[in-house]
């Protein structure tokens, strides 16, 4: 009897094995023509025509035609299912990060539509949305950055950055920045001296500070040699602060002086997305102040004195920037459905 | 005992077979291209613009200048074309005080150039253009405000610049020997002035080209080119002395990057696209 019921149990492992064996490559093309059936039935048909009985015309984008039971994409969806951007925050975590997904299910539906949901395949239960591969929202982003100016033909100011921004929402900023200027004299600066025979008026910037609030209005995805897909996008950045300059007087023997100017700025950079932590940012910002500069017929030796008689001037500092931020909490979790 | 063998043996087969069949398991991504049914906005097609472009950061003259792009893209990555402008020049800020502060006449012996010696002597970028080769490595599609939907590509280009200079000089005296000529019979001793010389800083230059731009297109027939353009160039964009040897000669040019930026809105032909499978 003993032997008996052992023989048994490994006939029926032995049996649930080859099974298993046998059954996993067939389910699994089974799961394949089953998701193939809904592809091709989410793609539009060869040769359908609009609803609306026009032709479809040659070289248009074709569209999607929705048969007796199909619902259009939710709203925040577009037609080819890429997700658009919303200044709502994301919900609660709902525990389907990383795990696996019931595609035929309505997580948002009560119990009888959940089983109504599993007696149908409708329209609404097909994913078709690729989900923002990167949140910001209530993250920390740490930004150093290196910038150079744009727009001075005497004077390059080398700037190194250092930004912290919080994500209120997936779109919207609030944070500080300072700033480090290193100066660079530029070829017209000692041409103009010996060309012209006149000595520039030139102002160097020290450092600065800002408060600054970032809206990202525009998202997307490209693809890099048709292989890796990468995903940005751009923000406006605008904000108000102070830089301080000093003047480099014309004659050394004269003392310099320095400005504190109030600074709004104004500025659009891109982010690429590259790590769930880790993006990089490019991007033009232009600090507007009104600098004052040593006056052109100074004779006052004593900064102060020549810094009551200076000749003031709208300045447009156009600076190009570039860096790595890092981002904290280093990883994020979906809040939303897939 | 015999009876189990076969049993076992199978069980044995399917704990070995089991590792595998993983192992054949590929993942069905793999090999496939990033993006089906995409359309291939510019691959075999024509394309013209007329574009407008400004010189960025010029030193004394500012070039502001329109003209045509021509561009035809072997495929969807490659592409040859060409880009000519013909530009006027204006003074930039730093120019400007600087002509509005020069002397009409000046002493002899004074190093300081004369208004009309200054501004005679500077060149403006009265045409340039460039042939090049174009690749095109990133495409994608972007949202504006949640509403606007637009395909972008993002292209690189390099090859041969040409520009034609352009000075006004000289409606005063020239020095017939700048830096003097000591072969000469009988020999002619340097000045050491060179607002009186000639200024050698026109004609047709030939050099370097990089570029870059992005395509935003607003249909599949158009699409905004925005660019920055690099030409490279000898040049000597005062026009005076560069080298400290008190004469204007060859040697005062030097190899210059000039930089532009551009827009211009393209036209596609044809104007029907293909889509990948």
């Amino acid at each position: 009897m003993m032997r008996r019921s052992l023989s048994s149990w490994l006939l029926v492992a032995s049996l649930a094995s080859l099974t298993a064996l046998v059954g996993a490559p067939r389910s699994a093309q089974a799961q394949k023509k089953k998701t193939d059936d809904k592809t091709k039935a989410a793609q539009p048909k060869a040769g359908a025509q609009p609803k609306s009985g026009q032709p479809a015309k040659e070289g248009e984008e074709p569209e999607m035609t929705f048969e007796e039971g199909e619902q259009p994409a939710p709203e925040g969806q577009d037609q080819e299912g890429q997700a658009q951007p919303s200044g709502e925050p994301e919900p609660e975590p709902t525990g389907d990060a990383g795990g696996e997904i019931d595609l035929g299910a309505d997580p948002t539906a009560g119990k009888e539509d959940k089983l109504s949901a599993e007696s149908r395949v409708s329209w609404q239960d097909i994913v078709v949305v690729v989900r923002k591969p990167f949140l910001k929202q209530r993250r920390l982003e740490i930004l150093p950055q290196w910038g150079v100016t744009m727009n001075d033909n005497i004077i390059r100011h080398y700037q190194f950055t250092g930004q912290l921004n919080f994500f209120l929402t997936d779109v919207l900023a609030v944070g500080v920045e300072g700033q480090y200027y290193i100066k660079d004299l530029r070829e017209p600066y000692d041409l103009v001296a010996r060309q012209a025979r006149r000595l520039p008026t030139v102002n160097k910037y020290n450092y600065g500070a800002a408060l600054n609030f970032h809206y990202v209005p525009i998202y997307g995805k490209f693809a890099i040699l048709d292989e890796h897909i990468i995903h940005w996008e751009t923000f406006f950045t605008a904000g108000v602060g102070f830089t301080q300059s000093e003047v480099i007087p014309r004659d050394p023997a004269y003392q310099p002086f320095t400005n504190f100017l109030i600074t709004p700025n104004v500025g659009a950079s891109m982010r690429f997305f590259v790590t769930k932590f880790i993006t990089v940012n490019a991007g033009i910002r232009d600090y507007i102040f009104v600098d004052k500069f040593e006056a052109v017929g100074r004779t006052e030796v004593n900064g102060d004195a020549a810094k009551e008689n200076a000749d003031s001037s709208l300045i447009n500092n156009v600076v190009f920037q570039a860096g790595l931020s890092f981002w904290f909490p280093t990883s994020f979790e979906y809040t939303t459905f897939r | 005992m015999h009876r189990f063998a076969p049993v076992s043996a199978a069980l044995l087969a399917s704990l070995l077979a089991a590792p595998l069949a993983q192992a054949d398991r590929k993942n069905p991504l793999e090999g496939q291209p990033a993006v089906r049914h995409r359309l291939l906005l510019v691959k075999q097609r024509f394309e013209f613009a007329p574009a407008f472009e400004s010189s960025v950061n010029a030193d004394f003259q500012h070039t502001f200048s329109g003209g045509l792009k021509l561009e035809y893209h072997l495929s969807d990555m490659f592409s040859i074309g060409a880009v000519g402008f013909y530009g006027k020049g204006f003074n930039t800020k730093l120019n400007s005080r600087i002509v509005d502060d020069l002397p009409e006449t000046t002493d002899e012996g004074d190093p300081t150039p004369t208004h009309d010696e200054w501004v005679e002597h500077l060149n403006e970028i009265q045409a340039h253009g460039a042939g090049y080769v174009t690749i095109t490595p990133w495409y994608g599609k972007l949202a504006a405000f949640g509403k606007f939907f637009v395909n972008f590509d993002f292209y690189f280009s390099g090859g041969v610049a040409f520009a034609k200079l352009k000075n006004d000089c000289c409606s005063f005296d020239t020095d017939p020997a700048p830096g003097g000529d000591l072969e000469a019979d009988p020999p002619v001793l340097a000045d050491n002035d060179p607002n009186n010389d000639a200024a050698i800083n026109d004609g047709t230059r030939i050099g370097a080209y990089l570029g870059g731009g992005i395509h935003l297109f607003l249909a599949n027939w158009m699409a905004l080119d925005l660019t920055v353009r690099s030409y490279l160039f000898s040049d000597n964009p005062s026009g005076l002395d560069f080298n400290a040897d008190l004469a204007v000669t060859d040697d005062d040019n030097r190899f210059l990057n000039h930089l532009f930026m551009g827009v211009g809105l393209s036209f596609f032909l044809p104007a029907d696209v293909e889509r990948t499978p």
